[in-house]
């Protein structure tokens, strides 16, 4: 990203659960909350979304998300994963 | 401007940078400046003080190593001269946790004022309670600016050499120290204020910390024992006889896991229990089974009953244990049976 800048870059995540979508959502916008990692403290401000979200999803080809993660909505909590992830990705907008 | 405070801040080998699990093992050592967490911690304080060094140590390394670690600890501390000691936070993790209560005990006995952050169940704040000044945490180290911004200010507070108010007032983890404390209302006037208040429904509190315990909710029957995987978790202390895990007979704060794989019955000869709350001599000199029928679970076992036993068992001496850590023990042992699907387990008490 030094390199090439931040034009044209999005993080897709694919998360487990609200806290860990926000944990790595903020890590790639605030910078790593848990201060542990190569990002403590780097402010990347990437906009970043859950595979998940209607924004990725409606561009991926259906067959292809079926063959892939066909069954995600039962067993991930998106709704809540993707308020976690949207309210990061609002936080930094503002 | 107050004097800026020197302050050297303690994190494990992760927050360190160095590396995750495989690297628990490293050693105690000092680096100069903030690292990691260290970097949030300096905002934290702003000019109120300046992370001088950062020391780091390995998980297990100091969990393991007690002695040897304290003495580089202190080594540290004679090096940096702190004004004041920020371990972790550390969370809920156990072994951490433990480093930072070592870092503070330390610093502590050197004189030196210590902080450190944690969940109220670590193991640490069970075992080191009395001598630990711990802000308390989640389990979510995304908290990690906030819990230090939190450490700092009690920090500030304990290295300005005022007195500390009590655990509420500074939202700490109670120690459990009691002080002598005058109240303008004498002892009966109180008590019927906050029996009237109680009456009409308007909020009031105990002056008088009472451990809660929980309710635990007895498990879903067992369907087909037939199906079905027994374990043994005792705590009447049986052990291999020699007590190679050093269990002690009371205030046990582990369980052993021995192997009964093909043994059909205990005996005297390899077998005791090293039970302190009770008389062991029958045990230890005719028949152990007592404290854990195996000769009769195996039968079971022969006549397709229940479908096997676990072949190892957990044993500790239910004597004196505190709740917080037989707490633990369980949740040990559960996850190695869960994880082996074991589907019930056959407890006896001592």
């Amino acid at each position: 990203m030094e390199e090439n800048g931040k034009e044209d870059i999005v993080v897709v995540i694919g998360t487990p659960s609200p806290d860990s979508s926000k944990l790595y959502a903020l890590t790639v916008t605030e910078g790593d909350p848990t201060w542990a990692g190569a990002l403590a403290g780097a402010a990347l401000n990437l906009p970043v979304f859950h595979i998940t979200e209607a924004e990725i999803r409606d561009q991926i080809d259906e067959q292809v998300f079926e063959d892939e993660l066909g069954g995600v909505d039962m067993v991930l909590d998106v709704e809540d994963i993707a308020e976690a992830v949207r309210s990061v990705r609002e936080g930094v907008q503002r | 401007m107050a004097k800026q405070l020197r302050i050297l801040h303690y994190v494990n080998q992760f927050f360190g940078g160095i590396g995750g699990e495989e690297y628990s093992n490293t050693p105690v050592q000092v680096r100069e400046g903030p690292v990691g967490p260290g970097r949030a911690l300096q905002a934290a304080l702003g000019d109120r003080g300046v992370v001088a060094a950062t020391l780091i140590g390995g998980d297990d390394y100091v969990a393991e190593n007690e002695a040897e670690a304290a003495v580089s600890i202190l080594a540290a501390l004679d090096q940096v001269k702190p004004d004041l000691v920020i371990a972790g936070p550390a969370f809920d993790s156990g072994r951490y946790g433990l480093g930072c209560a070592l870092v503070c005990r330390v610093a502590q006995k050197r004189g030196i004022p210590a902080v450190t952050g944690m969940h109220p169940d670590n193991a640490a704040v069970i075992t080191h309670r009395r001598d630990l000044l711990a802000v308390p945490t989640g389990t979510n180290a995304a908290e990690m600016a906030q819990m230090l911004a939190k450490m700092t200010a009690l920090g500030v507070k304990a290295a300005s050499g005022d007195e500390l108010g009590s655990a509420e007032e500074e939202g700490y983890i109670p120690r459990g120290i009691r002080k002598l404390v005058f109240k303008e209302e004498v002892g009966y006037h109180r008590a019927l204020d906050m029996l009237l208040s109680r009456i009409n429904g308007e909020p009031w509190r105990s002056e008088i910390q009472v451990q809660r315990y929980e309710t635990v909710l007895p498990a879903p029957p067992v369907r087909d024992l037939s199906e079905t995987t027994i374990a043994f978790v005792i705590s009447t202390g049986i052990v291999p006889r020699g007590n190679p895990d050093s269990i002690p007979g009371a205030r046990s704060l582990e369980a052993g896991r021995y192997s009964i794989e093909g043994i059909d019955s205990l005996d005297v000869e390899n077998w005791e229990s090293v039970h302190g709350g009770f008389n062991t001599r029958i045990l230890n000199t005719q028949n152990p089974n007592y404290a854990m029928p195996l000769p009769t679970l195996r039968e079971l076992e022969r006549e397709g009953v229940i479908k096997a036993i676990y072949p190892y068992f957990f044993s500790t001496v239910g004597n004196q244990t505190a709740v917080g850590p037989a707490q633990d023990i369980g949740r040990r042992v559960a996850e190695e049976l869960k994880a082996a699907g074991v589907g019930g387990v056959i407890q006896l008490s001592g």
